[in-house]
Order: structure tokens, then C-alpha cells, then sequence
């Protein structure tokens, strides 16, 4: 009995950690003097979005050595950074995110003598309503959402989110795991405005959400190509460089913009008000707006370049990719996501409520 | 003590406290009392779902139990020169980060995966089955990951087997039927019961393999409260959920000493 028992000590530490895998937390030292920083920079950023390659490549360029951890949404990102629980130097919030982050007094004023590369953005990316004149936030990829299809598996013409939410399409269908969007595509099919976000609106969407989401199968905001990759799934609501990544290997994978109206997104670098290293985090910046570099993150994810001295060293075959380079008039009608202040709590309950199967 | 309370005390302290709080726009805790938390912890959406990991938690046991017996006691009867590697090829697999191994079934069971590969070739089915993202995955995922702490505490049991026993029932005129269920089983008792313990009491919480096995669409209470931590930033719900999965493992932890305790008098 006794040794049954300490085999169970022994192993109980082994079973409590199996439980929480993905907290893979960096701590850093007390930083040294703002002019000599110590040679270190803690990423924070979107899983599946800075190739490895690159962040190897711009530590043997400054010894700088670079700690990653990922996040698959704004609100997990926020939530950790608000918690204080990781010192992050470089954060990658989206628009939206980034509007609260500076009404919250979050972010630090980026100094633009450090950015000699910022030129290179191109100049519809440089005067984004979230942040006039890029004072906190340099964009780093734009992209889009919208519905990507096999093909091979679906028959049936898809113009917009009305024709993937049908009961033809349930237990094939895999989404976004992430309620502004979610709720975003509902607003987009009532013909609402995406940032008229208020209790009045959210009512009215609930019924189609109710109906739409209990055919989903699977929900993923790290890597929803690989369930469609796999043919788990026919159909998706996706990240558009997710979708451009399936159509470069496999053509049968259409990326359609959805006929109710998308939203541009842009994910920037921003560095957090209470970065140890925020020298380290401009090094990173200007090094991301080199042409070759932003190239070479297009190469990895197809993603909308913001960065046009980089998209003119693009192929021909990445510019036509239609998941990564829609249409110009497509892209102009678009619009980008603002910070919802309060509302934001109510889409995070009404979402948590449906997908979890309840009223 | 200080152990104890440093990492035990005062996080249980923390959970409870941000249990009664309330939240601000951004996610972060206010503290504020409201027991509304608790409240909504009694929706019947929390509790279906609730309901749903007890039973997958329940089955992963129960598979490990038929499976890992089994196994432990051919191990714990093995001539010792085999036990240490039979012993370590049960261990072999937990050098390797859960995660990878995970995702190494989601490439064997997704439709165009290697069982279905197989199964296709061999012509035993006609189009592929979906296996992955379903129930079915879910529970698999568990008893893979668990399976080795129900083994290890059954083969501690077994490894101390009394063979006199054993001889002792069948001189007696026990078939090996009965020998097993009278004598061999109530002596490894002890090892299944802390095996069932070691696989439930995790199973039920955890979040990571079956997010990534059932594809978010079936969310087991782990995948909700880890859900609140994170992307629905409301920790105060996300406390209060688990502050009352953990009440619900110390009643039943108690529960099972006390049976412990009447069963070793008896």
C-alpha cells in the first residue's frame, strides 16, 4: 500500500501539469539602463505568423535573443497582458485591440526616429482611423475573412455566409474560434453595420446565431487549414492567408469573398506600456519594414502586405493568389473593426452561451 | 507548510476570491462582491456540458481499467529480468510533450489519415468515416494520455501479489475464474482504485487534448473554464466554475476515504 501510495506523489505532479500544457510563460531579469539594454526580447504574438526563420535571422543580426510565446486571439492577449502575468516587450494586436489598448493608456508611444524603415507601409496603411499617423502601432500583415472552399467536396455555388450555414452543410463546416468575428459575420448577414454593436442589435442576430453555429464542427483561430487540409472539414470561415496557404498547394480551394460584406483587418506591432526592453522591440519593428524581411513573411503566410516595397519583390503567382490579393474595389468597400468599449463583454457572453449549445 | 501554502493555499485563495468578483470591458477583475457568478455557474448549458465531461471522463476509465489491467498484471507477473522494460515501454511515451502526441492522432484519424487510408485500401469501408472532432476522439485522446496512470498503480499491486495465495485458492478448489474475481482482484484493489482516481480526476478538467481532438463543437467543462481565462475574458465566471469542480473533488475524495476506511474494517 505504501508504495502504491508514494508512486501516486510521485506521479500527481506529472498529471496536474497534463493539465495545463500551454502555459509556457517567459520571466525576464530586471532590465539594465534604458541605453544598454540587456540583449533580449520577449514576442508576444499570433500563433502561425513570424516564421521562425525570420526571428533566427534577426538574432544573429543583433545577438538580441528572442523569447515567442502565441496567442490565437485579441482577447487572450489582452486578458495576459492585463494580468501582468508575462513582461512582453512586442505585442501583435489587431485594429480594434489596439484602439482599447491606447484608450487604456496600454501602449507605449512609439519613437519614429527608430523606425527609418516605416516608409516603406504603404501610405492607405499609415493613417488607419484606430491610429492616426502610426504613434503606437506599426502594421505588420492586413488580410481579410472569408469563407474558403474544397471544391472537390462542394458542389453548390458559395457566394456568402447564407449558403455556408445550411443544414446541407452540418458536421463540414469549421470557423474562427473567436466571438467578434462570429458575431460579425451575423451582423453582416442582417445587413447591420459590424461596429453598431448594442443589445438592441446583438438580440436580433442571436436567432441566426442559434441557427448557424450547431452546424459548425470544428473551431480553430490558430490553424483552420489544417482540418480542411485534412478533409475533416468541406467548407470554412477563415483567415484569408489560411485560405491562400490551401490554394497555393491545392487549387481546389477557392477563397470567396462573402457577398454580405467582409472586414479588412490589421495586425500591427505595438510595444506594451511596461516593456522591459521597448529598445529591442523598435530594433525588431524596423527590422520586420525591411522589404526582404516582410517578403520573406509573405512567402511563409500569404497574407495582405501592408509593407509595398516588400510587395513589389512578390511573384506573379503570390500577387494573383486570390485569397491574399482580392480585387481593389473589394478591398476599398471594406471596413475595419473598431473598439466596442463595453458591448465587448456582451459578445463574449452571448458567444460563450451559443457555442456551448445553451438559449 | 510553506510549500503547501505558497502553492496550494494561497492559489485556492485567489480562485475563490476572483470567484465573487466581477469584471471590466477589458477582462480584467474588479473587486467588487457579487454572487452572480455562482448563479450562472447553475445554467443548464454549464451543466449539460458538465454532464458530458463526467461521461467521457467516466468512460476513459473505465477503457483504461479493461485495457490497463490487463497489461499491468502481465508486466507485474513477468519474470523481473522483463518487468524494468516492459516497465519503461509503458513510460516511453511520456518523453514526448502530450501535445505532439496528440496532434500525431489527429494526422492518423482525420479523413484522408493513415487509419482511414488503411481501412479504405482494405476495402473494409467504402468512404472514409469521420472519426475526428466526434465523442469518440475525445475519449480515445483520454485513455491514450491516462492510460499509463492506470497501470503503474495496478502494477504496483500486482507486483506484490502473495502467490501462496494464489495456490492457496486453487488448492481449495477455485477455477482461475474464481481465483481472479475472490482473490487476485480484491488484493488489487487498492492499485484500480488510486488508477481511477489518476485518470478521472484529470480527465474531467482537462482542456487541451480534447479542444484539439473534439474540435471545440463539443466543449467539455475544462475547454469552458479555460475558455473564460483566455479569449472570453471573464476570469470571475471562469473562478467560480472552478472553484466548484474543485468542491466536487474533495466531497468525492472524501467519500471514497470513508469507503476506504469501512471497507479496510470490514
Amino acid at each position: 500500500m505504501k508504495t502504491t501510495r508514494s508512486l501516486i506523489l510521485a506521479l500527481l505532479p506529472i498529471a496536474l501539469a497534463a493539465c495545463g500544457p500551454k502555459s509556457t510563460s517567459t520571466t525576464a531579469n530586471s532590465p539594465s539602463p534604458a541605453s544598454t539594454e540587456e540583449k533580449k526580447l520577449n514576442l508576444y504574438c499570433w500563433s502561425e505568423y513570424i516564421p521562425q526563420s525570420v526571428i533566427d535571422d534577426f538574432t544573429k543580426e543583433t545577438g538580441i535573443k528572442v523569447s515567442v510565446e502565441n496567442y490565437s486571439s485579441n482577447e487572450e492577449m489582452v486578458t495576459k497582458l492585463l494580468a501582468g502575468g508575462g513582461k512582453y516587450d512586442l505585442i501583435q494586436p489587431s485594429e480594434y485591440t489596439i484602439e482599447a489598448l491606447i484608450r487604456e493608456n496600454q501602449l507605449l508611444a512609439l519613437n519614429p526616429a527608430s523606425l527609418s524603415n516605416l516608409a516603406n507601409i504603404s501610405s492607405e496603411f499609415r493613417n488607419m482611423p484606430y491610429d492616426a499617423g502610426n504613434k503606437f502601432s506599426v502594421p505588420y500583415m492586413a488580410g481579410f475573412v472569408g469563407i474558403c472552399v474544397n471544391t472537390d467536396k462542394v458542389k453548390t455555388p458559395i457566394k456568402g455566409f447564407a449558403d455556408v450555414f445550411t443544414p446541407a452543410h452540418k458536421g463540414r463546416i469549421v470557423v474562427l474560434d473567436d466571438a467578434r468575428e462570429i458575431t460579425s459575420w451575423a451582423f453582416a448577414a442582417d445587413k447591420l453595420d459590424i461596429n453598431d454593436v448594442t443589445p438592441e442589435n446583438l438580440e436580433k442576430v442571436k436567432p441566426m446565431l442559434k441557427k448557424w453555429l450547431p452546424l459548425v464542427k470544428v473551431y480553430d483561430s490558430d490553424s483552420p487549414k489544417t482540418s480542411l487540409k485534412n478533409g475533416d472539414v468541406d467548407l470554412g470561415v477563415v483567415w484569408s492567408g489560411e485560405a491562400a496557404l490551401l490554394y497555393k498547394d491545392d487549387k481546389k480551394f477557392a477563397f470567396v469573398l462573402p457577398s454580405e460584406g467582409s472586414h479588412l483587418f490589421v495586425d500591427s506591432l505595438a510595444i506594451p506600456k511596461l516593456a522591459a526592453h521597448p529598445q529591442n522591440a523598435h530594433l525588431f519593428i524596423n527590422y520586420i519594414l525591411r522589404p526582404e524581411v516582410s517578403r520573406k513573411i509573405s512567402e511563409a503566410f500569404p497574407y495582405y502586405n501592408p509593407n509595398s516595397a516588400a510587395r513589389a519583390l512578390l511573384s506573379a503567382e503570390e500577387i494573383s493568389n486570390p485569397a491574399s490579393y482580392p480585387p481593389a474595389q473589394d478591398i476599398t468597400r471594406m471596413q475595419t473593426f473598431r473598439d466596442l468599449g463595453k458591448q465587448a463583454a456582451s459578445i463574449d457572453e452571448l458567444i460563450t452561451q451559443i457555442k456551448a449549445g445553451g438559449k | 507548510m510553506l510549500w503547501l501554502g505558497l502553492f496550494v493555499l494561497l492559489p485556492t485563495l485567489l480562485l475563490i476570491v476572483t470567484s465573487f468578483s466581477r469584471r471590466d470591458e477589458m477582462g480584467r477583475v474588479v473587486y467588487s462582491f457579487t454572487s452572480e457568478n455562482y448563479i450562472r455557474c447553475f445554467d443548464p448549458t454549464w451543466l449539460t456540458i458538465f454532464g458530458w465531461s463526467v461521461l467521457y471522463a467516466l468512460l476513459a476509465t473505465l477503457i483504461c481499467v479493461l485495457v490497463g489491467y490487463p497489461a499491468a498484471y502481465t508486466i507485474g507477473r513477468a519474470n523481473p529480468k522483463n518487468r524494468r522494460l516492459l516497465l519503461t515501454l509503458v513510460m516511453i511515451p511520456f518523453w514526448t510533450s502530450f501535445l505532439i502526441r496528440t496532434y500525431a492522432w489527429i494526422s492518423i484519424l482525420s479523413q484522408e489519415g493513415l487509419a482511414n487510408s488503411l481501412l479504405l485500401s482494405a476495402h473494409i469501408v467504402p468512404t472514409p468515416i469521420g472519426m475526428m472532432y466526434t465523442p469518440f476522439a475525445i475519449v480515445l485522446g483520454l485513455v491514450y494520455n491516462y492510460l499509463p496512470f492506470m497501470i503503474l498503480p495496478i502494477y504496483t499491486s500486482v507486483e506484490k501479489l502473495d502467490n501462496s495465495l494464489i495456490e492457496a485458492a486453487y488448492d481449495l478448489g477455485a477455477g482461475p475464474l474464481r481465483a481472479f474475481s475472490s482473490v487476485i482482484i480484491p488484493l488489487t484493489r487498492p492499485g484500480i482504485a488510486a488508477g481511477a482516481l489518476l485518470v478521472f480526476v484529470p480527465a474531467i478538467a482537462m482542456y487541451a487534448i480534447t479542444t484539439l481532438m473534439g474540435g471545440g463543437s463539443n466543449p467539455t467543462i475544462g475547454e469552458v473554464i479555460q475558455n473564460q481565462f483566455t479569449r472570453a475574458r471573464n476570469q470571475p465566471f471562469g473562478a467560480a466554475l472552478g472553484v466548484l469542480l474543485m468542491l466536487l473533488f474533495l466531497v468525492s475524495f472524501l467519500l471514497l476515504g470513508r469507503k476506504k476506511s469501512t471497507a479496510h474494517v470490514a
